[in-house]
């Protein structure tokens, strides 16, 4: 937003938007703030009421996470599943994405909205047919079935996420890709991929995020193998008041990663999204 | 250069009939103009020649070799598209030399053929430069060059000049034309802009929905349009066409609306009549034998005055070279000489006959410009 949008109704409106936007993130944030508080706390700190706020911080939980129950091995697990569905879903869902943009707009709308339809299962609907198809095959606590899992409930979303900016660029440059002497793969490969970055990665970005952050799904299909840290940090909670500081640190040490990623490629992703949002 | 046959193209999109049957024959090295109307089917036409689209019946030719039905890429063509289609993400040289690219040219050729086409288009400081931080007649330019670099059998324009602003497109008219006289390849140029037909073009296709309306030189269709369609469209004013008839003893013709236009010469046919009569606004000539009208609208222009008139209930537009003393609100005397009318059939708007020429005179030697 321009800054001159933000003083539209004059400065004082400026600053009472401003002020706005930061009382609703802070209440966004809330949640967040809660656990990284209890992260540090002792437990009998922790369940005061009203909240300590002064309090002696301890990192004990933070370090017993990360270093005496496996969290390495578990976030390990975590971004090899989460980063072999970005890797398999992304460039399938490329093809899909666009030839569904070149199609006439009435054959393409109904194929995108079967997509979406697919999209709106709920996850535990699905969870169980997989799990018997992954008993049958003997492919429980495997990483193929788990990431095989998430690439088809994710694709919908990434296909349909992808299309969008592929509709964006011009159809005129495929034929002049064609005239220049390109088959449709070359035409897909050389002149239009390139341009479709910024979409791809906002499409592998969400896909990122939706397949760390799988709980069902893995709690279902995987077993100590291949538990990834959603699962893992689950059972750090429960009816033990003591544990619970430990699960606010697991939420936090979750966390870590992914905005780590995120602040690293935050650029890329603003940059996409907001190139799809001007076009319109 | 080639010469390119298109024998009876015929297009629908499903059931929507946008070409129905058409022929045309274009000489080796002609620069031809696909003109007409928005819908008329000269982009589809243009599409069906680069093979973009495929066509529901009929045959292509292009140096007497049948393309219909093989790829763009297998035709030997090369397109300048109305957005020009820049590859947004390469330099201005890897845009021009990408085909070169595609047919495994080795870069030091490659290098060399765009070179030597950025010269003939004055692109050469700008080979490193990316689309977007070049101008639109920039832009233009190096769509350009990139169908040069191709060296096609032929080139097929699609309204370029479409997104330039006026003062560019009469600039990027001459340096097309000039380009044709260099290069001698055929052209084929598709524009609604019928000023850009007849400076271009050796050869106008007149269409309008689906079919052709005439084809032939760009004076041909000025002195001799073949319908009503092709007489309104070609010149700017447009032609004044009145129904009517033509009266008894020829020498005189009555409106629809009732207005009675004396002729300077008695007409040898039509006579009895019901025609439209067509008047060029600027074949006007101030005349005490002519027929009065009142002045309405004067538009100076500069070298011209455009004057709208009325005539009865009949509104007719005529252009003035010089500066006439004529204002608005006066009556004024005005004719059209008799050799200088078209007469065009009420019923199928045909043109009727031959233009009458005086008794000797070559066709157009009067003529304005």
């Amino acid at each position: 937003m321009s800054n001159h949008a933000l003083t539209l109704g004059g400065r004082r409106n400026g600053y009472g938007l401003f002020l706005a936007l930061c009382l609703v993130t802070f209440v966004n944030l809330v949640p967040l703030l809660w656990a990284v508080l209890t992260s540090l706390k002792h437990p009998a700190d922790a369940f005061t009421i009203p909240p300590t706020i002064v309090f002696e911080p301890t990192l004990d939980y933070h370090r017993k996470v990360w270093f005496e129950n496996d969290f390495f091995r578990f976030l390990t697990n975590s971004l090899i599943v989460s980063l072999s569905t970005v890797a398999i879903s992304v460039p399938i869902g490329s093809f899909a994405a666009y030839a569904l943009s070149r199609i006439p707009r009435r054959s393409a709308g109904p194929i995108l909205s079967v997509l979406f339809t697919i999209r709106m299962f709920p996850h535990m609907l699905l969870a169980i047919p997989f799990f018997v198809m992954g008993t049958f095959l003997n492919m429980i606590d495997s990483y193929p079935l788990l990431i095989l899992a998430l690439v088809a409930i994710n694709q919908p979303f990434t296909v349909w996420l992808m299309h969008g900016f592929f509709l964006d660029i011009p159809r005129d440059l495929d034929e002049a890709a064609a005239i220049d002497g390109c088959n449709a793969w070359q035409a897909f490969r050389i002149v239009i991929l390139p341009l479709a970055r910024p979409g791809m990665t906002v499409a592998a970005l969400f896909s990122l995020l939706l397949s760390y952050n799988e709980f069902l799904f893995a709690l279902v299909l995987t077993g100590a193998k291949t538990k990834t840290l959603p699962v893992a940090i689950a059972s750090f909670g429960g009816e033990d008041v003591s544990a619970w500081s430990l699960s606010a640190a697991g939420a936090i040490g979750i966390m870590l990663p992914i905005v780590v990623i995120m602040v690293i490629l935050q650029r890329h992703l603003v940059r996409g999204l907001t190139a799809g949002a001007v076009k319109g | 250069m080639a010469p390119l046959t298109i024998r009876q193209a015929t297009k629908s999109f499903g059931a929507l009939k946008v070409l129905h049957g058409v022929d045309v024959n274009i000489e080796d090295g002609e620069f031809v103009v696909l003109v007409g109307p928005s819908g008329c089917g000269k982009s589809t036409l243009l599409r069906l020649i680069a093979g973009l689209e495929d066509m529901t019946s009929g045959d292509i030719l292009i140096d007497g070799r049948v393309v219909t039905g093989l790829h763009p890429k297998d035709r030997d063509i090369a397109m300048v598209f109305q957005s020009y289609a820049l590859y947004p993400h390469m330099t201005v040289a890897e845009n021009m030399g990408f085909s070169l690219r595609m047919q495994n040219v080795p870069p030091e050729e490659r290098a060399r053929k765009v070179n030597a086409a950025a010269e003939i288009l004055d692109l050469t400081p700008l080979l490193e430069r990316y689309p977007k931080q070049l101008s639109g007649g920039q832009r233009q330019r190096v769509a350009m060059g990139r169908a040069i670099v191709r060296d096609p059998k032929v080139f097929l324009f699609d309204e370029p000049l479409s997104n330039l602003d006026a003062k560019l497109r009469v600039q990027m008219r001459a340096e097309i034309r000039q380009l044709h006289k260099q290069l001698k390849t055929t052209i084929v140029y598709v524009t609604h802009d019928q000023i850009e037909a007849m400076t271009m073009a050796d050869k106008i296709v007149v269409m309008r929905g689906g079919h052709i309306e005439q084809i032939g030189t760009p004076l041909d269709l000025y002195d001799r349009p073949a319908n009503t369609f092709v007489a309104g469209f070609i010149g700017s004013p447009s032609m004044n066409i009145l129904p009517g008839e033509i009266d008894p003893g020829g020498l005189s013709f009555s409106s629809a609306k009732g207005t009675r236009i004396v002729l300077t010469q008695p007409l040898e046919y039509g006579v009895g009549q019901r025609v439209f009569l067509g008047l060029r606004p600027e074949d006007f000539e101030l005349s005490q034998d002519g027929f009065e009208a009142v002045v309405r609208l004067v538009e100076p222009t500069g070298a011209e005055l455009h004057v709208t008139l009325a005539a009865g209930d009949e509104i007719l537009t005529a252009v003035f070279h010089g500066r006439p003393d004529i204002e608005e609100g006066a009556t004024i005397r005005v004719a059209v000489a008799t050799r200088k009318l078209h007469l065009f059939d009420r019923e199928t708007t045909l043109r009727l006959g031959a233009r009458p020429a005086a008794h000797g005179e070559p066709d157009g030697s009067e003529r304005q410009s």
